[in-house]
């Protein structure tokens, strides 16, 4: 791990941590209703103050927080052409099964990759301290893997083009 | 397997069905499909089991003709050929009670067909060069610029110069992926080529977008982000007589499939890649959820109940 991304993670998981104590809200607005209130901003006082944590002009995170409902939204490194699009491969990939990452928005928020929506539900019908590692886990697993994949990417290319000219030796 | 074939496969699988004496003729109709836009039609003629008719449709073929493809074609397969089937270019008959040769070498001729067929244009460069290397004084109008529209906007241009032929591709990379996945496959292919292993090779150029300047001044061609064009240059060493130039001309007809191959087998690793990650992703995620005991619960008479 380098000397950056340490001190990055641990600020974020400091304050998703701090961020997540979501408590059940119903709508001020409509009777019965019951919607996480950082989507609807639907009443300004249940709304805290968001949060950006940067490791760089690329790579940071948006941590907006509500009453009821956490959204914590992530860009992705994108150094060059083949990270951008291998990111936004990956992303959207995730993004498709988001049925099964019960946490996952569907569509990230404008200016970031990807985008997770935790609510009251979530936190009591899970560990608390799990989800945040699973926030943390997820932030350093994609750069790898992204770059993996982009070594993959070459190394491929290399062989493909090595193997077609050795043939005319 | 990293390297392409030359050959059609179905058509060898069936001619070599066909052609063993052990199976009894039966009718056969089959539509068969091969790179860049070729279709064959293998048939028997109506009430005649054992006469085979192969014929081949390619939207390029005016122009392959055009180019000399009728003596190649004639040099390689004289004894089968036959009046074009309706809504084919070119067509074969064989006799299965007689065909007239080693049925393999027979076999391997015959699925070499597309690629016989789109030597011929190669071969009539490498001649005019050959003759033009031994002229004092060539005159460079002479050269001739020969384009086959073999793909739907994808081309091939050869020209022959009097001490070498270049060959280029136009390739239109379809998807944003592609295109950008083809650009590092195309730079691992101008960079592979400097490694001192591969002098021999024919030197390889790639130019994104701008078309090289061989072929600037040609109408219709289409000047988008996702065209790509790569240059061989042979030199007469690659394409002495014999063996090494027929080879020549097979490696680089197959070149722009090979590519195209290759980059939709990286796209394929990397979505498993995703696949396995995503999963693994959901594990983490999982993990979180409390694990329920199901702890049998009874009642004060023994009687055990499960809450539904």
């Amino acid at each position: 791990m380098s000397n950056t991304l340490r001190p990055y993670l641990n600020a974020v998981r400091q304050t998703l941590t701090a961020a997540m104590c979501l408590e059940n809200f119903s709508s001020q607005v409509a009777e019965r209703h019951n919607k996480p209130e950082v989507e609807a901003r639907a009443s300004k006082e249940v709304l805290l103050n968001p949060l950006v944590i940067s490791r760089n002009d690329k790579e940071k995170v948006l941590i907006e927080t509500s009453v009821n409902s956490l959204r914590v939204s992530i860009a992705i490194k994108q150094a060059d052409e083949i990270e951008r699009i291998l990111a936004h491969k990956f992303t959207r990939f995730l993004m498709q099964r988001a049925e099964s990452f019960v946490i996952l928005r569907r569509k990230p928020i404008e200016g970031y990759d990807i985008s997770f929506l935790i609510t009251n539900a979530h936190t009591e019908q899970m560990y608390k301290h799990k989800l945040v590692d699973f926030i943390i886990q997820f932030m350093e697993e994609v750069d790898k893997e992204i770059s993996e994949m982009k070594l993959s990417l070459n190394a491929r290319a290399r062989i493909v083009s090595e193997s077609y000219l050795s043939q005319f030796n | 397997m990293i390297l392409l074939d030359y050959h059609n496969r179905i058509i060898e699988d069936t001619l070599k069905a066909r052609f063993n004496p052990e199976n009894k003729p039966k009718l056969v109709d089959m539509s068969i499909v091969d790179f860049d836009g070729v279709s064959y039609h293998i048939s028997t003629l109506e009430n005649q089991e054992t006469k085979l008719l192969l014929s081949i449709r390619w939207k390029c073929w005016p122009e392959l003709i055009q180019y000399g493809a009728e003596s190649v074609l004639k040099r390689e397969y004289s004894q089968w050929i036959t009046q074009p089937e309706v809504g084919y270019d070119f067509s074969l008959l064989f006799d299965l009670e007689n065909i007239g040769a080693d049925p393999e070498d027979v076999i391997r001729k015959v699925s070499l067909l597309k690629r016989n067929a789109m030597a011929a244009p190669f071969e009539r460069a490498f001649d005019a060069q050959a003759l033009a290397e031994k002229e004092e004084q060539w005159d460079p109008t002479t050269s001739q610029l020969m384009t086959i529209h073999y793909r739907e906007g994808e081309s091939i241009f050869i020209q022959n110069q009097q001490d070498r032929v270049t060959v280029i591709f136009s390739t239109l990379f379809k998807e944003e992926t592609d295109r950008i996945f083809g650009k590092v496959f195309l730079q691992e292919f101008v960079d592979a080529r400097r490694k001192p292993h591969l002098q021999h090779a024919p030197q390889v150029i790639y130019s994104h977008r701008e078309p090289p300047l061989e072929i600037r001044h040609l109408p219709g061609l289409e000047d988008s982000e996702s065209m790509g064009y790569i240059t061989f240059v042979l030199f007469p060493r690659h394409f002495v007589s014999g063996q090494v130039r027929e080879e020549t001309i097979s490696r680089i007809q197959i070149f722009r499939d090979y590519l195209h191959y290759h980059i939709k087998c990286s796209k394929a690793y990397m979505h498993s890649r995703m696949r396995a990650r995503v999963s693994d992703f959901l594990k983490v995620l999982n993990r979180a959820k409390p694990e329920h005991h199901a702890v049998e619960k009874k009642l004060a008479s023994g009687r055990a109940f499960r809450r539904t």
